[in-house]
């Protein structure tokens, strides 16, 4: 009988806790608005401040400087050029990076986040922002990487990787936007992330992504890469969509080896890489992968035809007269898809 | 309880109604406590969530590495709001997506519409044909909309439209959803973050469904949040934000979510094409591909991920009348029976881990033991205690289970969304549902319980329809 009615005060006990937390809530909600209008009127008296020329940039303190940190993270990711300048030239005069700084040990990583990606934008708050990278989340350090790569004077791809914990911690797809900023700047470091051995694959990976739209001095690099990486199908598939990204065609060998490949994931990518770089020399396999058993390959080798011009078309319509149902539907399909019946 | 007593008639009656209360009261312990552990992940689930960017933010890093997407949506008699449904689709805000809608074989104006007003012709196109499903009649496109692909089929459920949808599309990711349904237009920027942050392991992931009766919709879109005036509709809103804010998060949080909403859920295709598919012959199809595609990667044994997220919403039209809303809650009832089911021999199989003992005790708990118990409850326990076979503390010990502590676990629920989200921009709207919260346990709670065990005697029966929904569409502005 205890326990039964030790149950019920239980109940009525945590009951009054809820509501008393949202009676707390309500009037912590009633205070907030106020504080949420207050820092509405000053938005709106430092916005012309921190955009218009007329008005002087003065040192602030307290919620006026913590509005304006706030509008300059907002508006830094609207602007560009000089007017990013001007911006960021009367932040700095307001105090701004100093209160970024502080809020770099903000308990919230959203706060962090944001912080690290508008002082960033500050060209000589570089080594509090690389501080950043040993932020304890994850997502912090990646945003203040990828805003690091967008920096003349960002950290070494190496550097980056480590600190990233790439393969380990860090799988994002984010990664290869990062190795793209970072061979805008320094293409031959990232390169040279390929050829280290204590380099994760996933960072790998992403290099050859970002290399791959590095031009075609990269083409024999990747199609070395291609033929070497046989046996993971997680990996080749993606080697040969950058070989086709990339366009050259120092990869057709490659590709056409790719075609060939017992994963389908690999025939696939070796089939859409052929059709963007115009691999017509590959047509008459591509005709033949018509009659895959997996429709990705189908697909991905019918696109290819029809890319390459005259000669893949010729080979569909060939296709299409074939004995066999599924080569012949599936060229035909094609050949309707692309109009070219 | 005195067992040499059980021969004397008024000790064993006593005895007896004392088993009865103690079988219905310790299931309703033992739901409770599954709650106060969803509810504690929940909110160790929001207070580590990774940080929430600005859409802006979210636009710029994902602009050029987020996979590229195909948005089914099925859409059977929906002439009233499939345009409108159709363009704020199209108006959805991420770098590369395409609009499949699927037209199951509808008698009303719904394809004419769609052709007339997008311009659309009759084309061609190779589509796998890995999953089973009604034959496709045509396909219509356009030029000048050269996202949208519209799908005409025979009629087989929504199930089979969606299987013709992911035979049709060619991204490695799709997201289902109702064509009657609102997506923010930064939804699948959002949901799309578990793909993007761990490529290799996520397989699918679920967004927040949220009610808009009583919101304003303008251009397809939520122009104003409003609660509904309908009191149905304001309980379903407690409804949705424990199964979504509490159960789904929570359970999330554990890895051991058992559903996906239909309208609104990212898959890989490739795994769904593995497990063929959503299936046939059951009304809780978007559970089911859920628990294939656990019993896919654990007997493979291979790692993988099914997320939930409370940031992308998706806003649906819930029904507002008790016709309606009991056939709806029926057909749940039966679609999570047929489920687990189907799939009982995950019930507690080490191989199937969390999903076996986490995932499946809470179906076995919430959707099969819970309705039968809880009704047994309230018509013997108040009964009995009535006759003078129950003392007192058994009558408020039930009470606590069926109550107040639903009314705790309400209003935590509320509390973790004001803490966390702040989704609802009036204080009043706010106070109204913690009325709602309270006032749902007398009444609606019991009603709801009648209505899944009407769920249960058709699962019983082997009945298979869905029933009519009728919407009564949008309120534009």
């Amino acid at each position: 009988m205890t326990s039964l009615l030790m149950l019920w005060e239980i109940s009525l006990l945590l009951c009054m806790i809820a509501a008393g937390a949202l009676c707390v809530l309500v009037l912590a909600r009633v205070l907030g608005e106020r504080k949420d209008r207050k820092q509405e009127d000053l938005r709106a008296e430092l916005l012309p401040a921190l955009l218009g020329d007329d008005f002087p940039a003065q040192r602030l303190t307290g919620t006026r400087l913590d509005v304006a940190a706030t509008l300059t993270s907002e508006l830094a990711e609207m602007t560009r050029g000089t007017e990013r300048e001007a911006l960021l030239s009367r932040a700095d005069a307001m105090g701004v990076p100093e209160l970024l700084v502080r809020r770099l040990h903000s308990r919230s990583a959203q706060t962090r986040l944001v912080s690290v990606e508008t002082l960033s934008l500050f060209d000589d708050q570089i080594n509090e922002t690389c501080r950043a990278l040993d932020d304890r989340n994850a997502d912090v350090r990646l945003g203040a990487a990828l805003a690091l790569a967008q920096r003349p004077d960002a950290p070494s791809p190496e550097t980056l990787v480590e600190k990233l914990r790439m393969g380990s911690e860090e799988h994002s797809l984010l990664l290869v936007s990062l190795m793209s900023d970072l061979v805008d700047r320094d293409p031959g470091s990232v390169a040279a992330l390929l050829f280290e051995r204590n380099i994760p694959v996933e960072a790998k990976i992403a290099a050859t992504d970002a290399l791959a739209q590095g031009g075609g001095e990269y083409a024999p690099l990747l199609a070395y890469m291609a033929r070497e990486s046989f046996g993971e199908p997680d990996l080749q598939p993606r080697i040969y969509r950058a070989l086709g990204r990339n366009g050259h065609p120092a990869g057709a060998d490659a590709i056409a080896a790719g075609l060939d490949s017992p994963e389908w994931t690999v025939r696939a990518a070796a089939a859409e890489a052929a059709g963007r770089i115009g691999a017509a020399e590959v047509s008459d396999k591509l005709g033949r992968m018509l009659a895959d058993e997996a429709w990705w390959v189908r697909l991905r080798a019918g696109e290819a035809l029809l890319r390459l011009g005259p000669r893949g078309i010729a080979a569909l319509r060939e296709a299409a007269e074939a004995a066999d149902q599924t080569v012949r539907s599936t060229a035909l399909a094609m050949l309707a898809e692309g109009r070219a019946t | 309880m005195n067992w040499l007593a059980l021969s004397d008639p008024a000790a064993w009656m006593v005895s007896a109604a004392q088993v009865i209360a103690s079988v219905v009261i310790m299931t309703g312990v033992l739901q409770t406590l599954f709650y106060f552990v969803q509810l504690a992940y929940a909110g160790a689930a929001l207070a580590t969530r990774p940080p929430v960017a600005r859409t802006a933010t979210l636009w710029r890093r994902y602009s050029e590495q987020a996979p590229s997407i195909s948005v089914l949506a099925p859409a059977f008699n929906e002439e009233l709001n499939i345009v409108e449904s159709t363009r704020s689709l199209l108006a959805l805000q991420y770098p590369d997506f395409e609009v499949i809608v699927i037209n199951d074989g509808s008698k009303d104006g719904t394809l004419q519409r769609m052709i007339d007003e997008f311009g659309l012709s009759q084309v061609e196109r190779f589509v796998d044909r890995s999953v089973e499903h009604a034959p496709i009649r045509g396909f219509y496109a356009s030029p000048d909309y050269p996202r949208l692909l519209v799908v005409d089929k025979e009629n087989g459920g929504k199930a089979d439209a969606l299987n013709a949808g992911i035979n049709c599309c060619r991204t490695s990711l799709f997201c289902a959803i109702d064509a009657d349904s609102i997506l923010e237009s930064d939804a699948l920027l959002r949901v799309v973050r578990p793909f993007v942050d761990e490529p290799h392991l996520t397989i699918a992931a679920g967004g927040t469904i949220r009610i808009a009766n009583g919101c304003k919709v303008d251009s397809g879109r939520i122009s104003d949040i409003r609660l509904p005036g309908n009191f149905l509709a304001l309980v379903q809103i407690v409804e949705y934000l424990r199964a979504f804010l509490m159960a789904r998060l929570g359970l999330g949080k554990m890895q051991a979510l058992t559903v996906i909403s239909g309208a609104f859920g990212l898959f890989r295709r490739r795994h769904v094409v593995e497990v063929g598919g959503y299936s046939h012959g059951t009304v809780g199809e978007d559970m089911e591909l859920v628990l294939k595609l656990h019993r896919l990667m654990r007997d493979r044994e291979l790692p993988y991920r099914i997320e939930f997220i409370a940031e992308p919403v998706c806003w649906t039209e819930c029904p507002d009348s008790v016709a309606v809303l009991s056939r709806q809650r029926a057909r749940w009832q039966r679609g999570a029976l047929e489920c687990f089911a189907k799939h009982r021999d995950m019930l507690f199989n080490p191989r199937y881990g969390r999903i076996g003992f986490v995932g499946f005790s809470q179906i076995l708990l919430v959707d099969v033991l819970g309705p039968l118990i809880e009704v047994v409850g309230y018509v013997l326990v108040p009964l009995l205690w009535a006759l003078g076979l129950l003392a007192l503390p058994w009558l408020l010990a039930f009470l606590a289970v069926t109550f107040t502590l639903g009314i705790f676990l309400s209003v935590a629920t509320l509390v973790l969304e004001e803490i966390q989200l702040r989704r609802f921009p009036k204080i009043g709207e706010l106070l109204v549902l913690a009325a709602v919260a309270v006032l749902e346990n007398f009444g609606y709670r019991q009603l709801s319980n009648v209505w899944r065990l009407q769920g249960w005697w058709q699962f019983v029966r082997k009945q298979q329809s869905w029933g009519a929904m009728t919407r009564k569409g949008f309120a534009t502005s």
